[in-house]
This record gives C-alpha cells, sequence and structure tokens, in this order.
C-alpha cells in the first residue's frame, strides 16, 4: 500500500516534467523586469543527439503585422505552463519582419502538423502535438502524439470532450490510451529548400531493419517530393529494397527526378528479373538510353532478358543463381558460396552444370553439408532435375513447381543450357494476378483519389 | 508536311493520355446544385444573368490552374498543404464549413434523384434509398475507378442540355445581349443567385478534388502544357453546359412566366414548350449528374478530412482500418438521405444555405492558396504571376463583399423604407 502511494508520487512527478508542446505554444514571454515581449512562436532545436535539445526561442509579436524575434535558450529564466520569463531586458531583443532561417530545425514549422515515418510500426503518421521532457533547465523532444486525443487537445476542446466521453464511458479507451512514439523511432521528413536535402537524418539505420515490403508500403504513403528527397538520403542496398516494392507508376516518377548515374546504380543493384520488368515498360527509347550507360555485362544481360515475352519463362527468369562445373569439389563450391554476394534474391538450389553450360542436376545446401567434403559436386546431385523452356507459359511453370515442389525452377534454351531460374515469389505474384483477375476482385485503387 | 502531321498527332496522343484531372472535375462540377441553380437562374431572369458565366468561367480557369500547378509541383493534397502550412485551428474551421456544406451539397444531389426519377413517375421513397444503397455499395464493395470512367461516358449526356436549349428556340440575339452586358440590381434575390452560379461553379470541394486528381495522374512540371489546356477544356465544357441550361429555361419558362424552385420543376415545365423528348433528355442529365455527385462528394469529403487530420483513409482499406474515413463517408449519405425523405422537407431553405456557405468558403480557400502558391518555399519558381494574382484576389475581394451585402441587404432596404 505505502509502495502504491511513493510510486503515485513518483508518477506525479514524472507527469510535472513532461509538457505538450501545444501547452507552451502562444504563452506570453516577459523579460527580466516582468514586461511582455510577445508570445512564444517556436522552439529550435539541436537535431543532432538522439533526442533533440532545444537551443532557443522564437518570439512573435503584433498583428496583423508579425514580427519576429529569436532568443537563445540560456536566456530563459524560467518557464511553465503559463509563462515564460526571461532573464535579459527588453531591449536587447530585435524584433525582425521575417524569420526563415532555413537551415535550423524547429518544431512548430518542422514536426508539427507534418507527416513522418514511425519506423517501429512502419507506418507514415501526422504529428498531432509533440511531447518535451524538462532536462537540466532545457527541453527534449521525448515523443510525438498521433491521437485524436492530441486533435482535441490542439483545438483547446480537451476537457469539454473528456467530459463528455466520462458522461458515457467512464473508462472509455479514448482518456488512457495514449498514441505517444518515441522521438527515437521517428524519421522526419522536413526538407531544406536550399539543399533539397531531409533535415534530420538519424534513422538510416532504421530503415534498414524494416522489411522490404513494409518499406515500399511507407514510401507509397509519401508525397512526391517527400519520396524523392528520402531516397536521395538512403543507402544504394535500401534504395534498391524500395525500388522493387513500388509500382511502376511511382518507380516512373522516380526515375524522372533522378540523373542517369543514380538510375543506373539503381538497377545494377536489383535483381536482373526486377530489372527488366521495369524496363520493358519504359518507351523503348528510355530503355535503350539506360541500357547503353550501365555496365556491358549487365547491360548484355538485361537486354537478353528483355527480348522474352514477359509472360514465358524467359521473361519470368532471374539471372541470379548458382551453378558449378559437374567435377567442382564440395568443399570449394561450398567456400566459393561463401564469398559470393547475393542480390535480394535468396539462393536455394545450386546446379551443376557440364563444360558447356549445360543442366544436369542440382543440389541443396542440406545435401551439400552432408555430402563427403572432397567429392565431386555431382555426387550431391538429386536424382532427377526438372527445367522449363525458354518459351513455356506461366501456367507451365507453375504446376511443374507446384508438383515438385520447387522453390526455384532452371530455364533452358533448345540445347539445354542453362538460361536463368525463375523463384517461387514471381511465379506466385503471376498466378495471384491471374486468379485476381479471374475473381473480378482485383481493386486497383489508389491512395489518393 | 508529313513530319508536322506525325507531330500533331503525337502531341494528340499525349494530350489524350493526359486528358484527365480537368475534364473529369469539369463534368462532375455541373452537379444537382448546379443545374437547379442555372435553371432557376434561366426561369427567373431569362437571358439577363449569361454575363455572369464570363467571369465565373474566367475564376474557375484560374483558380483551377492553380490547383494543378500547386499539386503538380508539390505532390500534395490541398488539404495536406493547408494542415502544413496554417496548423490545425485554421485547418478545422475550413473543413467543419466543407463538410457542413457537403451535407448540404449531398442532400441536393439525392434531391436531385428524387427529382429527376419524378419525371419518370418513381417515387422519392422508393428511388432514394435504393440510389444510396447503391452508392454505398459501389464505393465499399465495388470498383470505383471503373464506375468512374463509367459516369464520365454518361456526363457526355450532359451535352443533351445543347439539343433541349436548341429545341426551346431561343431568341440568339437576346442571348447575344444578355452574355455580353452585364447588369447589377441590388436586391436579396438578385444577389442571392449570382453568388449561387459562382458559389456552384467555383465550388470549395472541386479545389480539393482537383488537386488530388492532378496527383493521381502523377503529372510532371514537363506535362504542365497539357494539363493547363485540360484545365482549360473542362472548364469550358462545365460553363458551355450552364450557358445552354440557363438559355433552355430563359426560351421556354422565363417567357411564359414559369416561376420554378427546382431542377426538376424545370424538366416538368419543359414538356409543354419544348416536348415530351426534351423534358426527359432534361430529367436523364439530372439524374446522371445527381448519381455521379452523390458518389463522389461524400467519397471526397471523408477522404479530405482525414487527408487533413491524418486518420487513415481509401477505399481499399478495411473497414476496421480505416474506421473514421467509413464512419463519415457513411454518415454523409446517409444524412444527406434523411433529410431528403423528411415529408415536407425545406429543399429550397437547403440549396440556398448550401450555397452560401459555399459562397463564404470559398474565399476562404482562395486566400489560403493564394497565400501558399506565393510561397517560394513551397513553390520553388513556379508562384503567380500578376494576372493570376489579380484575379485570384479580386475574386476573394467581390466574394466576401457580395456575401457581406447579401448579408446586410435586408438591412438597408428596411433602413430606406
Amino acid at each position: 500500500m505505502v509502495n502504491q502511494i511513493k510510486s503515485d508520487i513518483a508518477m506525479q512527478a514524472a507527469k510535472n516534467m513532461f509538457i505538450y508542446f501545444s501547452k507552451l505554444i502562444d504563452k506570453p514571454v516577459f523579460d527580466k523586469n516582468a514586461e511582455a515581449i510577445g508570445r512564444l512562436y517556436d522552439i529550435i532545436v539541436k537535431p543532432s543527439a538522439v533526442y533533440p535539445q532545444s537551443s532557443g526561442l522564437i518570439i512573435r509579436k503584433g498583428f496583423p503585422k508579425r514580427r519576429y524575434a529569436v532568443v537563445d535558450w540560456l536566456s530563459i529564466q524560467e518557464m511553465d505552463k503559463k509563462e515564460i520569463r526571461l532573464n535579459i531586458d527588453k531591449s536587447k531583443i530585435a524584433f525582425k519582419e521575417k524569420h526563415d532561417n532555413k537551415e535550423e530545425f524547429t518544431l512548430r514549422r518542422d514536426i508539427l502538423d507534418q507527416q513522418v515515418v514511425d519506423t517501429y510500426n512502419h507506418k507514415v503518421v501526422r504529428v498531432n502535438d509533440i511531447h518535451l521532457l524538462f532536462v537540466d533547465h532545457s527541453l527534449m523532444v521525448a515523443h510525438v502524439d498521433i491521437s485524436t486525443r492530441g486533435l482535441i487537445r490542439r483545438l483547446g476542446f480537451e476537457v469539454p470532450v473528456d467530459f463528455l466521453v466520462k458522461l458515457f464511458n467512464k473508462k472509455a479507451k479514448y482518456l488512457t490510451l495514449e498514441y505517444l512514439i518515441t522521438w527515437k523511432h521517428i524519421q522526419p521528413l522536413s526538407i531544406n529548400p536550399v539543399s533539397m536535402a531531409i533535415k534530420v537524418d538519424v534513422a538510416q539505420k532504421d530503415f534498414r531493419n524494416i522489411p522490404a515490403a513494409d518499406l515500399g508500403e511507407i514510401f507509397l504513403d509519401l508525397n512526391m517530393k517527400d519520396q524523392i528527397v528520402l531516397f536521395k538520403s538512403l543507402d544504394i542496398s535500401t534504395k534498391a529494397r524500395i525500388f522493387i516494392n513500388i509500382d511502376f507508376k511511382t518507380q516512373k516518377s522516380l526515375i524522372e527526378d533522378l540523373n542517369t548515374s543514380e538510375i543506373v546504380d539503381i538497377l545494377n543493384n536489383i535483381p536482373s528479373d526486377e530489372a527488366t520488368d521495369f524496363l520493358e515498360k519504359l518507351p523503348r527509347d528510355a530503355t535503350h538510353d539506360i541500357l547503353s550507360l550501365m555496365e556491358s555485362k549487365q547491360s548484355k544481360k538485361l537486354s537478353q532478358l528483355l527480348g522474352y515475352s514477359s509472360d514465358s519463362a524467359g521473361g519470368l527468369m532471374t539471372m541470379e543463381y548458382m551453378a558449378f562445373p559437374k567435377d567442382t569439389i564440395v568443399e570449394s563450391v561450398l567456400n566459393q558460396i561463401k564469398e559470393r554476394v547475393f542480390k535480394v534474391e535468396p539462393a536455394q538450389f545450386i546446379y551443376i552444370v557440364d563444360e558447356n553450360n549445360r543442366l544436369i542436376g542440382s543440389t541443396n545446401f542440406r545435401r551439400l553439408i552432408l555430402a563427403e567434403s572432397q567429392a565431386p559436386i555431382q555426387n550431391a546431385s538429386f536424382p532427377k532435375t526438372y527445367s522449363v523452356h525458354l518459351n513455356s507459359s506461366v501456367k507451365e511453370v507453375a504446376y511443374l513447381m507446384d508438383k515438385y515442389k520447387y522453390y526455384a525452377i532452371p530455364v533452358v534454351d533448345d540445347n539445354n543450357v542453362l538460361q536463368g531460374i525463375i523463384t517461387v515469389d514471381d511465379i506466385l505474384s503471376q498466378v495471384i494476378s491471374i486468379a485476381w483477375r479471374r475473381l473480378k476482385r482485383i481493386k486497383v485503387q489508389p491512395k489518393n483519389l | 508536311m508529313k513530319k508536322r502531321l506525325r507531330r500533331f498527332w503525337l502531341g494528340f496522343l499525349i494530350f489524350v493520355s493526359l486528358v484527365g484531372p480537368g475534364i473529369i472535375t469539369g463534368s462532375v462540377d455541373n452537379d444537382a446544385g448546379g443545374i437547379t441553380t442555372y435553371s432557376v437562374a434561366g426561369a427567373l431572369y431569362g437571358y439577363k444573368l449569361l454575363w455572369t458565366l464570363i467571369p465565373a468561367f474566367i475564376i474557375l480557369v484560374v483558380v483551377q490552374e492553380m490547383n494543378a500547378r500547386m499539386g503538380i509541383v508539390t505532390g500534395m493534397g490541398l488539404a495536406d498543404l493547408i494542415r502544413e502550412n496554417f496548423g490545425l485551428k485554421i485547418t478545422f474551421l475550413i473543413f467543419l464549413g466543407l463538410v457542413i456544406a457537403d451535407i448540404g451539397n449531398t442532400a441536393t444531389e439525392f434531391a436531385g434523384v428524387a427529382g429527376s426519377m419524378m419525371v419518370f413517375g418513381i417515387s422519392k421513397y422508393i428511388c432514394v434509398p435504393i440510389a444510396a444503397v447503391l452508392v454505398w455499395i459501389l464505393v465499399v464493395k465495388g470498383n470505383y475507378k471503373i464506375a468512374e470512367r463509367v459516369f464520365m461516358l454518361f456526363s457526355f449526356c450532359l451535352l443533351s442540355y445543347i439539343i433541349s436549349a436548341i429545341l426551346a428556340k431561343p431568341d440568339w440575339k437576346m442571348v447575344t445581349t444578355g452574355l455580353l452586358t452585364p447588369q447589377m440590381h441590388f436586391n436579396k434575390d438578385y444577389l442571392t443567385i449570382i453568388l449561387g452560379i459562382i458559389g456552384t461553379t467555383v465550388a470549395p470541394w472541386m479545389q480539393f478534388y482537383m488537386q488530388s486528381s492532378v496527383i493521381e495522374k502523377g503529372l510532371k512540371i514537363k506535362q504542365y502544357k497539357f494539363t493547363f489546356w485540360d484545365v482549360i477544356v473542362g472548364c469550358t465544357a462545365t460553363v458551355v453546359v450552364a450557358f445552354f441550361i440557363i438559355i433552355a429555361c430563359a426560351a421556354t419558362l422565363h417567357k411564359n412566366g414559369i416561376v420554378i424552385n427546382e431542377a426538376k420543376d424545370a424538366a416538368v415545365s419543359l414538356k409543354p414548350f419544348a416536348g415530351v423528348f426534351a423534358s426527359q433528355v432534361f430529367a436523364f442529365g439530372l439524374f446522371v449528374a445527381s448519381i455521379f455527385s452523390a458518389t463522389i462528394l461524400p467519397l471526397a469529403t471523408a477522404f479530405y478530412v482525414c487527408e487533413a487530420f491524418g486518420f487513415e483513409a481509401g477505399i481499399n482499406k478495411r473497414l476496421n482500418e480505416a474506421p473514421q474515413f467509413y464512419a463519415l463517408f457513411t454518415s454523409i449519405i446517409a444524412i444527406g438521405v434523411f433529410i431528403i425523405l423528411l415529408p415536407h422537407a425545406p429543399l429550397i431553405a437547403i440549396t440556398i444555405w448550401t450555397q452560401i456557405i459555399n459562397a463564404v468558403l470559398l474565399p476562404v480557400v482562395i486566400i489560403s492558396m493564394l497565400i501558399m502558391v506565393n510561397n517560394r518555399d513551397i513553390m520553388g519558381g513556379y508562384i503567380n504571376n500578376k494576372f493570376q494574382n489579380a484575379v485570384g484576389w479580386s475574386t476573394a475581394f467581390i466574394l466576401i463583399s457580395l456575401s457581406i451585402l447579401l448579408v446586410i441587404s435586408p438591412l438597408i432596404s428596411r433602413l430606406i423604407k
């Protein structure tokens, strides 16, 4: 019981240390002689730390002709929910017509009411309020509030709405549920209009941990400008992961805002089947221009893939696969696999070919590990390996993969020479889209009306 | 020569593939409220009010061009932009007005459904609930994108008003005079109808709709020239249809001194003067326009509100994923239908009040657009030129003065007495 009371007191103290930004906005500011200066307009923060710390105040006065002044955080004597008292004289504060330092990061302009990425829940959210923490005389950005209650607090209806809700349901979720997201997981999207770069760039690491499909979804929720700027700020592997997970329209709109070296960079870093999927939808001239700028090896591969019809095995396949000559010894195969870096596609099977690159068999990791390390790879092969021809239809491929429970099926030409593989995810998306088209239930409604 | 022909075809093809935002918006623009206002204007004042279509056209083009440009440059919806640049309180006030006006608008659309079906002898207690349920199912369960295209095709029926007008044998000399000589009378009815014409032609929710369509198309500044022509074509279509509705009603109803209050009255009263065919064409056009807007209006309104306040939105989301969106969409339809089904629904009062809210909201939306479109941080090098600013600001100014005049005109007339 005593403990309960103690922790309640601690909670109370903790509660007092937090303050919502909306409770500070427009509070009067006084100088050391208690003379009114103006009202709090905005807070400048240093975005460098994990939790940004306040470094200055922006004060606004006058209506309709507004004037602004910046005051250093050290000039603040005291600050509470009612007012802000400074330790300097009124005469030392210089008001200007406008305040628009584009370099600095401020709460009202750059976070409040803006869209940010919640890298924990993998969503794009709009900030309704900012939860600040008093630490040693300064304020730290602790959480952002995305709740409806935050909206209502901003509008000043918190008391009546709370009363109404209590009237109907004392234990309403609305009253207790807090939608606070810790700043650690927030990626702000405010853009410096001069350099066209994202002002705060802390969440790079977080983006890398988000599954590729979610990353694509997040991206589609952003507006065009944010998409481009955010995209440019990411590293190449995240770029590649996003690129293959967004629809063609967004891909195209992105490409239009990137320079050719960036485009080539992306296409070099995504699996060849995804690259051809994209390229074959572009006008022929554009495809040609891009191919001519790419590494000759990669572009040769892509132009070959582009030659196949998009609903045949040739059009579906990727050229990233593992194949070894039949006489390679198992140990050396395993070592080579460890050293190779693979693009996004997972490698499930290892193919065995003869000196003319003709397919003779296949094996998997389990068989390789269990095999005698000095034996040739051929000994570890499955008894029989099925393959499809370049011209096989989607249905044929799907049928065979289902029948033999393959995660990937090899594709060969007329002479049984291995050309590429089709992985289960590519065939699955094809089959699903055929099934949906048949059910007439495919919804192609984009985000905006 | 051959080369030039090829270039022409290439340009034409690009244009057709980009046709969309302006023309779609233009065809949604002539909804039941619009048709009612134009019919009443024609019946009451004959050809006298035709001149208002010229300023309405200029305002429409300038405002929609700004929307298109803002959408292209920022890639953001108007609701998003307003929230990010003016904060929550102003956004809340604008959307409060927008939601109330749109509930009224939706009610007018269902009134249009009821009225047009009455011409074919179907009671409103049957057709309105059926229409509402169909609209709801279409949006929530069906494929809205395909429906939109079908509506687009049907909206060519609106061009049938041209036939109605010509069948009514108007006096073309008086048409020209009415179009080219502006007349101003400072009485309440006249001001209301002028404000109504502008408020319904340049309805505030169209601005939000237009900008979303531009973003949905994913247009880039390279394609600006085509978008500009798309806006011009869309606005022209809107105004031409309005022009012929006014003429049709002026040539028949006004000439014979028939006073009407609703669009369906126009359809009914056209019969003796222009024939059954003209009357039914008019009613069918009204029906299509009403149901088209009754679908888009609640959907669009729910969408912008959710966009501005950060709720999940979109009909590709499930009910429990976007509860606010579906709740809003459903209640706008429900309230609209409820109002219409009241036995003695004050339809005229609803129409007039909706238009007044529209007309009061319009300058607010236009002013916030003007502030943003002139901000280099938002628009970069694509801020307004002097002409666009002049038209924009004077529109806001004139609308505000007209609204004030309308409010105080009863006082003035009382004072004079």
